[in-house]
């Protein structure tokens, strides 16, 4: 069965909320059905037709192609199933996903992957602040789950995360892993001001050298770590090329909270 | 009927009585294949018989550095026992005891079972709240912080309820040297082999037992059926020439592994012919009343 698509047809005059479009809720429901659903987010209604040229069929599998920065929500809650986003996404990219996978070609907004419990998101190019942070409504951000993003992210990459594994090809804005309670960020071309403020248990795994260390992060010299060897094994597992060896300098922090997570700086 | 024959070795028409058991593995990384090979030995030392050793078990094989999570080099091994409990308690002090304190190792799930046994969710409180718990593509792994850098264990792995404990080969002949020539061969051979150790002394025991003894609170006692010394003065089982018989036993994560392994033992051990001394091959049971599993001699060659 081909893949469900939906094709943007022009700009749209408002945002669009895109979190009906998902393969839980698109299940059994005829094109036109589709077609019918409101994704508007002003007084002037706006439906899946008005914005988008739907095509195939398969609701496991959904494309989107030609998306711009104002397509918001897409595969928020997802529960299942695959998405692809051939083009950018908006705001709160796969927030509170739970499972599937999401892959965009292009850049996201905030809070892509915000609060997710679950499931796989990978993005080509940039995200904007707080991708893997707190979701609206939430406590705390990421809770499990795989991220990667290919390029650079804007500031708070991972606020409040619990559990899960963020990726960066790029650099990450400042406060990445900011008040982070666990999980890990491994970031490949490091991170601006104030990495790991406030963290708590996370692990924040620096290919580079980052500029500025936070004073409150204590250094326990460099050692050899297994488990950069085994995070190292899984990711080739993912496909993805990442050379991180085992000798890393380890500085706990953030002292001014807990003090149980770390940086590990590749030496 | 005729006798069959395996290269002039006799096959004895009769069964292996074995039992089934709980079972486990698990993947030892380390720094060096020899010391991933010096943890496991240490790990699986002492672990014959369930009879007092608590539990029974064995290296399975050698792993590369592809096959290990870590890309360390890195050694299985399979850990069996009569119930869940103490097959539960049995990994947590012999991984506690021997691979945690062993230097630069690692220790990793080796099974998905239907079931799950702690593993580093019990030895993780020797961190002393300075241990870290990581999530990889769901599975749990703990780092434990030891002097040596820290110790990377797995939070859980999987137990089998369908484990099968005792399939066993004895082999007679005319010369000690030649049965535990043919032994050897036969244990190597095994070794080659998924999903089954050979747990006593280089998978050979020469102390064969039956049941009970004369002895009060003697559980189990000589074979004496078995016995080279005794042949003139009890119910023997072996003919006047035969100078010496050892016993391989063989527990497995499934009653097929155990058929595989008997399969190349028997096939090993008639390698050397009755011209090397072996007379025959035979195998031990309690007529059939206790073990549910019945491994026949000649269907298994057959």
């Amino acid at each position: 069965m081909s893949a469900l698509i939906f094709e943007l047809k022009d700009t749209p005059g408002q945002r669009l909320d895109l979190s009906p479009l998902v393969p839980e809720r698109l299940a059994g429901l005829s094109r036109k059905d589709i077609e019918a659903l409101p994704i508007g987010t002003t007084r002037e209604t706006l439906t899946v037709g008005d914005a988008f040229k739907v095509k195939g069929k398969d609701a496991e599998n959904i494309h989107f192609v030609g998306t711009d920065d104002r397509c918001d929500k897409i595969g928020a809650s997802l529960a299942g199933g695959a998405i692809f986003v051939d083009g950018d996404a908006g705001a709160s990219l796969g927030a509170q996903m739970k499972s599937g996978k999401i892959g965009v070609t292009g850049s996201a907004g905030v809070l892509a992957g915000a609060s997710m419990a679950g499931g796989e998101i990978t993005i080509r190019r940039d995200v904007r602040a707080q991708a893997c942070g707190v979701a609206f409504g939430e406590t705390m951000g990421m809770k499990g789950g795989f991220v990667t993003i290919g390029g650079d992210t804007g500031p708070l990459l991972g606020e409040r995360m619990r559990r899960g594994l963020v990726v960066v090809g790029g650099r990450a804005g400042d406060y990445a892993g900011g008040r982070m309670i666990a999980g890990t960020l491994v970031l490949k071309r490091g991170a601006g001001r104030y990495a790991g403020y406030g963290n708590r248990r996370g692990s924040l795994v620096f290919l580079e050298k980052p500029k500025d260390i936070l004073p409150t992060f204590s250094d326990c010299g460099v050692m050899e770590f297994d488990y950069l060897r085994l995070l190292e094994e899984w990711l080739h597992a993912q496909d993805i090329r990442i050379r991180l060896g085992a000798r890393a300098r380890r500085l706990m922090g953030d002292m001014a909270v807990l003090g149980k997570g770390e940086m590990l700086i590749l030496a | 009927m005729p006798e069959l024959k395996v290269k002039g070795i006799t096959i004895i028409e009769t069964f292996a009585e074995a039992f089934p058991m709980v079972g486990t593995r698990i993947i030892i990384t380390a720094p060096t294949m020899e010391w991933a090979l010096i943890s496991a030995r240490t790990m699986t030392g002492f672990a014959t018989s369930v009879i007092a050793c608590g539990a029974e078990a064995g290296i399975e094989r050698t792993l590369t550095r592809k096959e290990t999570p870590d890309g360390r080099p890195g050694v299985a091994v399979l850990l069996f026992t009569m119930n869940a409990d103490k097959l539960q308690t049995q990994l947590r002090n012999r991984v506690g005891q021997c691979v945690l304190t062993s230097p630069g190792s690692a220790c990793f799930a080796g099974l998905e079972g239907e079931k799950s046994l702690k593993l580093g969710s019990s030895l993780r409180f020797f961190g002393d709240g300075w241990q870290m718990s990581k999530v990889l593509g769901g599975k749990r792994y703990w780092r434990i912080p030891v002097m040596d850098g820290e110790f990377v264990c797995e939070d859980k792995t999987g137990m089998t309820k369908k484990a099968v404990g005792g399939g066993n080969l004895l082999v007679l002949g005319k010369t000690h040297k030649s049965v535990l020539a043919a032994c050897t061969r036969a244990v190597k051979a095994m070794a080659a082999l998924p999903d089954v150790i050979t747990p006593f002394p280089g998978g050979i025991v020469r102390s064969g037992s039956k049941v009970g003894s004369k002895y009060k609170g003697q559980i189990a006692s000589t074979n004496d059926a078995y016995c080279p010394s005794l042949k003139g003065a009890v119910k023997t089982e072996l003919p006047l020439n035969v100078e010496a018989v050892l016993e391989i036993v063989i527990d497995g994560l499934t009653a097929d592994a155990i058929s595989k392994a008997m399969y190349a033992g028997i096939h090993a051990i008639a390698k050397g012919g009755a011209r090397e001394g072996v007379t025959h091959i035979t195998a031990g049971n309690y007529g059939g009343n206790l073990g549910p599993h019945h491994f026949h001699l000649k269907e298994i060659v057959g």
